[in-house]
């Protein structure tokens, strides 16, 4: 079975929506003291130095004030820590995920089942990990990567195995907890997550995927993905995420640390599909050096509230980042979302692409910020974001920052916002085509720059989400 | 956060000020009642980035800066046929009723700490008059500052379907040792179906500190434009903005500066869009040279009601010299779909082909590169009605270049 097929042979609904009975191994109590993060270190049998990290991010994290004086902030009073569980070991038996789907819980696996991981897994990667509450239960990559030394694994093993290498670069140069309040948070409570090493030189030719799912109501995810590639090395890594909707709020806070070393490329992909009761609060950053690529790619479907600005460091001459993000927003979605970069070398060069869609009452804001240091000279920026809007309730804000410190630059921004052009619609009536139809057949035009960066599978995967997102909504 | 309230300023001050000028009691109560919201009000808003805050106003030593009895300014003012244009201390003597009920009623004294300042010190300033179906052209103010501090409050009334093309000029007369501090309010009531354009050139010396806020608010069919030129000072703090509330009203904001040495330019401009069928266009251009630094923040707000909106905003930096900053930041705001919107922003340097063809047509360097930063200036010369006001900013760019 294509997993086109498969895709419509499930009832989309279905596929994300399901709730499963909680059942855990090992769970904490709601709320975070120090006693909780000693626990979590515990039940995870870390190093010393992991546990004093964690401690360190605590006391970061109450020391902060909430973010509050942004411009026309999403709402983040309903976020209070002490209403979460931030930590639920879901009940396998070996620690690190298996690596056989048939190995897991009937529950888990029917979970990972419908959510199509274990098809896509056949046809188009090089390595799946699947999160399930908070930590990684099936981990898998095809032996031919592991004989070239490739790496991927989840976080917890890797603190074990690869300790020094995860010593150096976790949460040290890339994201420090004292980066922002839910850094802080990710730093002393993360559970789960990637890691992935590519040794010098080496192409991973097929993507490898990880896949959060969050079940229980009222918890945190805060999972932690550090990826490492060496000079020369390439490789694309997607991740998905959902979560069953709750009448109480879940927090997912992740981090994501990325080392670009010279002339080498990472994609990040990210197809990101949370419950509308979920707060997506997430710390992505890369550090790119000589010559290195970094691609962001992020489509921002789901949540309550997203806050969410992928960061490119350029560091080194010549490095080059480039962004393509999407939000949708429907009824009650506050999708904040942009990109931030720094060029602080010279001839560097960045590109962000924009696109957001919000209807019955959403609001997307484009925030960015483009910093270009003093002596990065012959550096070029381009940013673009572009608008659509649906109906009178909803809302499209953009909102980018640039400074400039340097005259030897090449800065541009452009943005436009509109309605759906009715012209447009009505062309594709006149062709036989109904209003659903012709207005869905514009926006999956309008994303077409995203969906053409993802694997054939994940553009299928996302244009049925849009699809979902704009069934019988339409007015 | 708020300043402090500078101890050279009092209930007496205030008085003082307002029986010197033999002003009626309503006015003496607006400017106490400003003063004594002083003390609570913050300075302006600032845009604020990790690590970096645009425009540092709290630096500002008020204490220092405002010396509010001994203002001085020497003001020109040419009227048009069937207009009044009068002093503020005139105005209050003819048009005591028209003064009163719109003077505070765009830009509220309480709504900072430089707004209800200037409500509290002001001693100079215009009030524009065009009464119902008058074309006012070529009313012009010129104004010299001739101590430590100044503060001047202006107000413009259109009537229906009058118009009105205003220039106003803003230069150091008497030198003052010293850093200066001058603050400008400029009120512009846009009657039914009338045209106002304001003009506003400002070459202070390079020891004063500069803040002005300009406001409009449009009626039906109304049009208001801007035209804000800043040249000198020390530090710029400009706000220039419109409020559409008539039904098929328009306003363009079209701004030009050009920093050298260590001026700050942090320059404004916003509009509200909340009625029916209006139209936006924000054009700003700025040239950059030695360690100036500018700070551009646009808003397009589009609100709830404001169907069938359209709305524009270019931004354009040029950068002369690698020790200059350019901080740029063009927001969109929108709440309703019937829009379309656009907004962009470029920095960058002379174009090096341009400059090398001028050169291969043995045009040489300087004069090449000073051609091509007066070309750029060109699409906001043309948005200027006023002749004498071209020419005036088209000199003062000259001037700067050579």
């Amino acid at each position: 079975m294509s997993s086109e097929e498969h895709l419509k042979q499930t009832d989309t609904e279905a596929r994300f929506e399901f709730k499963k009975e909680e059942a855990s191994a090992f769970k904490t109590e709601k709320g975070l003291t120090e006693e909780t993060v000693r626990v979590i270190s515990d039940d995870k049998d870390e190093p010393e130095w992991m546990l004093q990290r964690r401690l360190r991010a605590l006391k970061h994290f109450q020391n902060m004030p909430m973010p509050t004086d942004w411009p026309e902030i999403p709402d983040l009073s309903e976020v209070d820590v002490a209403e979460i569980v931030p930590y639920i070991r879901p009940d396998i038996d070996v620690r690190g995920g298996v690596d056989d789907w048939t190995d897991l819980p009937e529950d888990i696996k029917d979970t990972f089942d419908k959510l199509g991981i274990p098809e896509a897994e056949k046809n188009a990667l090089s390595g799946v990990g699947a999160q399930y509450e908070s930590e990684i239960v099936y981990q898998n990559m095809q032996e031919q990567w592991e004989e070239k030394g490739v790496i991927f694994c989840d976080m917890d093993k890797a603190v074990r195995d690869h300790e020094e290498i995860v010593k150096e670069y976790f949460m040290t140069k890339c994201v420090p907890p004292s980066d922002n309040k839910f850094a802080a948070l990710h730093g002393a409570i993360w559970s789960g997550g990637s890691f992935v090493y590519v040794p010098e030189d080496t192409t991973v030719e097929m993507p490898i995927q990880a896949y959060f799912r969050m079940n229980s109501e009222g918890m945190g995810q805060f999972e932690h993905t550090l990826i490492i590639a060496e000079k020369g090395s390439e490789v694309h890594y997607i991740e998905g995420c959902s979560a069953p909707k709750y009448s109480a709020f879940n927090l997912h806070s992740g981090g994501v640390e990325v080392f670009v070393k010279e002339n080498a490329h990472v994609q990040y992909s990210t197809v990101q599909n949370w419950s509308k009761s979920t707060y997506n609060l997430n710390t992505k950053r890369a550090i790119v050096e000589k010559n290195g690529r970094m691609e962001w790619i992020s489509g921002s479907m789901g949540s309550k509230a997203t806050m969410l600005y992928p960061a490119s460091i350029l560091k080194g001459r010549g490095a080059s980042d480039n962004h393509i993000t999407i939000a949708f927003a429907g009824e009650g979605q506050n999708i904040d979302t942009g990109a931030k970069v720094y060029h602080n070398a010279p001839e560097t060069k960045s590109t962000i692409e924009s696109k957001s869609i919000s209807k019955d009452g959403g609001r997307t804001n484009y925030r960015g910020l483009v910093h270009i240091a003093d002596g990065a000279y012959d550096s070029s920026t381009a940013v673009e974001c572009d608008a659509l809007m649906f109906d009178n309730e909803s809302i499209s804000d953009t909102m980018p920052y640039m400074e400039i410190n340097e005259s030897r630059v090449d800065v541009a921004h452009e943005a436009t916002v509109g309605k759906i052009g009715d012209e447009d619609i009505f062309y594709l009536q006149s062709r036989g085509l109904d209003d659903d139809d012709a207005k869905q057949m514009i926006v999956s035009g309008f994303i077409e720059p995203l969906t053409e960066e993802l694997p054939i599978e994940y553009a299928v995967e996302l244009n049925r989400l849009v699809e979902l997102e704009m069934e019988g909504s339409l007015g | 956060m708020s300043v402090q309230v500078p101890a050279s300023i009092s209930a007496e001050t205030v008085e003082e000020i307002s029986a010197q000028r033999d002003e009626p009691d309503w006015l003496l109560e607006h400017r106490l009642t400003a003063l004594s919201a002083l003390d609570g009000l913050d300075l302006p808003d600032v845009i604020q980035t990790p690590g970096r805050r645009w425009t540092n106003l709290e630096a500002l030593d008020f204490e220092q800066l405002v010396d509010p009895l001994n203002q001085s300014d020497e003001t020109e003012r040419v009227d048009a046929e069937g207009a009044s244009v009068l002093s503020f201390v005139e105005a209050l003597d003819t048009h005591e009723e028209l003064v009163r009920e719109h003077f505070g009623s765009i830009v509220d004294p309480e709504e900072n700490y430089l707004t209800a300042l200037s409500a509290a010190l002001f001693t100079t300033g215009t009030v524009i008059y065009v009464p119902e179906g008058v074309d006012a052209e070529d009313i012009t103010i010129r104004a010299e500052m001739n101590s430590r501090s100044l503060f001047s409050q202006t107000l413009v009334i259109t009537e229906k379907s009058s118009s009105a093309t205003i220039l106003e000029s803003i230069e150091t007369g008497t030198a003052v040792t010293d850093d200066r501090f001058f603050s400008n309010i400029v009120e512009v009531v846009a009657g039914e179906n009338s045209y106002v354009q304001f003009g506003s050139l400002q070459n202070l010396d390079e020891e004063t500190y500069h803040v002005t806020l300009k406001r409009a608010v449009t009626d039906t069919y109304a049009t208001a434009n801007w035209i804000e030129g800043n040249i000198g000072s020390r530090l710029t703090r400009s706000d220039v903005e419109t409020k559409l509330n008539g039904d098929g009203s328009e306003t363009k904001i079209v701004g030009a500066f050009f920093g050298h040495n260590d001026q700050h330019l942090d320059v404004n401009a916003r509009v509200w869009h909340r009625a029916e069928h209006t139209t936006a266009d924000l054009v700003t251009r700025g040239v950059l040279d030695d360690v100036a630094r500018s700070v551009y923040e646009g808003v397009q707000d589009v609100g709830e009601g404001a169907w069938n909106t359209s709305s524009y905003q270019r931004e354009n930096t040029l950068m002369l010299s690698d020790e200059s900053e350019a901080d740029a930041s063009p927001k969109l705001i929108i709440k309703n779909h019937d829009t379309e919107a656009s907004h962009s922003a470029t920095v960058g340097q002379v174009d090096q082909e341009d400059l090398l063809y001028m050169m291969s047509r043995a045009i040489d360097f300087q004069t090449a590169r000073n051609m091509l930063v007066e070309g750029f200036f060109v699409p906001v010369f043309e948005e200027i009605d006023v002749d004498a006001f071209r020419e005036d900013l088209s000199d003062l760019v000259i001037a700067r270049l050579n």
